[in-house]
């Protein structure tokens, strides 16, 4: 794609220069004409074609380097957002979740491992002793 | 013949020994693991350009994935520093925050380091400095600082709405609705605010209120499919007939701004079957 960008500008200027070229022509036939006296000539054809032409191109090369077109439609853009990304307000962001203790580094698992260990009668010890 | 035993008494022996290593190997494994998976653009095989422009991604969607935030975002900072010029101190702020989500202090109070050196008297790098002392649970120094920032420009919304988020996290939430309501009352244009309001009024039951804000957030963006969808739950929840038909035009708009939306369509079922059911038993009674 960064290729054919670059393909696309170099369509949008060359069409520039030739509409450029173009102008610098027909200002240059109409002081020719002023010149010679002979008002009444319209431009050359080859400048008119020119003109059309690089003007074409130019737009061409445009709307490709312009990027993705959106609809028109307001609502369209939103048709891929979830709730997942709209709940999350960064103003009020809170950190007392329990992403504190579970991306904690393994060397500080040790420790909780002991405070597993001190807690009086974990639940699942206690289902064991109903089935029992 | 002898060769084979001894090879596969060898096999054995390692066998064994592997077995006794066993709980070590699993403790040193989140280790390797970890060393193994330092390099984001090797695993996935993409350049800084692809990680900064994926950062700039989920900071505009408002993404929290910030396990790999702080993936991405290291490697970022640490080896392409340079070549990121200006952009490098938002991707400090981006890192910081995931960090601190991801209980990573040490590179959030580096991330915070550099942004103090680079903007020494900034209000925002106040506040970060301020979320850090909040993600330590030090609430009161963190208060300090807001208050401090607040005396410096009493305009400052952020710092209001740390404020606000400091008495949520203490579990203190009929203070914070009362204080975003005040917030609310002078900064009526805000539409995270409107948002986070709705959220508490329905931590804390209270469904009308929160179907008020609502309705405040679907009258400045009619066209968002997601408020409609949320606004007709809410009135959903609430119940009673009215609310009951109320919630299923509602479910009907959203449906009609986004035809995708799969949560309103089954609301759109589930409101239609209780409306049928609740005006067959006051036929059946009245």
């Amino acid at each position: 794609i960064k290729m054919a960008s670059s393909f696309w500008k170099g369509v949008v200027g060359v069409g520039l220069f030739a509409l450029a070229h173009a102008a610098f022509s027909a200002a240059q036939h109409r002081s020719y004409m002023r010149l010679t006296e002979k008002e009444n000539e319209t431009l050359p054809v080859d400048i008119v074609l020119q003109t059309l032409l690089s003007f074409v191109m130019t737009c061409y090369g445009i709307v490709h380097i312009a990027g993705e077109f959106k609809d028109m439609d307001a609502s369209s853009e939103l048709k891929n957002k979830t709730f997942d990304t709209l709940r999350n307000h960064p103003s009020f962001y809170l950190f007392n979740h329990r992403g504190r203790v579970l991306f904690r580094s393994p060397e500080e698992e040790p420790s909780s491992v002991r405070n597993q260990q001190a807690l009086p009668n974990p639940i699942r010890l206690r289902k064991l002793e109903h089935l029992h | 013949m002898n060769t084979i035993k001894k090879y596969v008494f060898y096999c054995i022996i390692n066998v064994r020994h592997a077995h006794s290593w066993k709980a070590h190997d699993v403790a040193m494994a989140s280790v390797v693991k970890r060393e193994k998976m330092a390099s984001v653009s090797e695993m996935y095989d993409v350049g800084w350009e692809e990680m900064r422009d994926k950062l700039r991604k989920w900071r505009e969607d408002n993404c929290r994935n910030s396990e790999q935030i702080v993936d991405v975002g290291e490697e970022l900072i640490s080896e392409h520093a340079s070549k990121l010029g200006d952009d490098i101190w938002i991707i400090y702020e981006q890192v910081m925050i995931a960090a601190l989500d991801c209980s990573r202090d040490d590179l959030a109070l580096t991330c915070l380091q550099e942004l103090r050196k680079q903007f020494p008297d900034s209000h925002r790098v106040k506040r970060l400095s301020g979320m850090r002392l909040e993600a330590l649970e030090r609430y009161d120094e963190a208060n300090k600082h807001y208050d401090a920032i607040l005396q410096d420009d009493p305009t400052n919304t952020a710092a209001r709405k740390r404020k606000i988020s400091i008495l949520k996290a203490q579990g203190k939430g009929t203070e914070a609705i009362r204080e975003l309501n005040e917030y609310l009352e002078q900064f009526v244009g805000d539409q995270e605010a409107w948002h986070e309001l709705s959220e508490l009024y329905i931590n804390e039951h209270d469904y009308g209120k929160a179907a008020f804000c609502l309705e405040e957030l679907m009258m400045t963006n009619p066209h968002n499919h997601l408020y409609c969808e949320q606004y007709a739950e809410v009135k959903y929840t609430q119940g009673g007939l009215e609310n009951l038909e109320l919630s299923r035009k509602y479910f009907a708009q959203a449906l009609r701004l986004n035809n995708r939306n799969m949560r309103a369509l089954f609301g759109l079922y589930m409101v239609s079957t209780s409306v049928r059911s609740m005006s067959q038993s006051v036929q059946q009674t009245g």
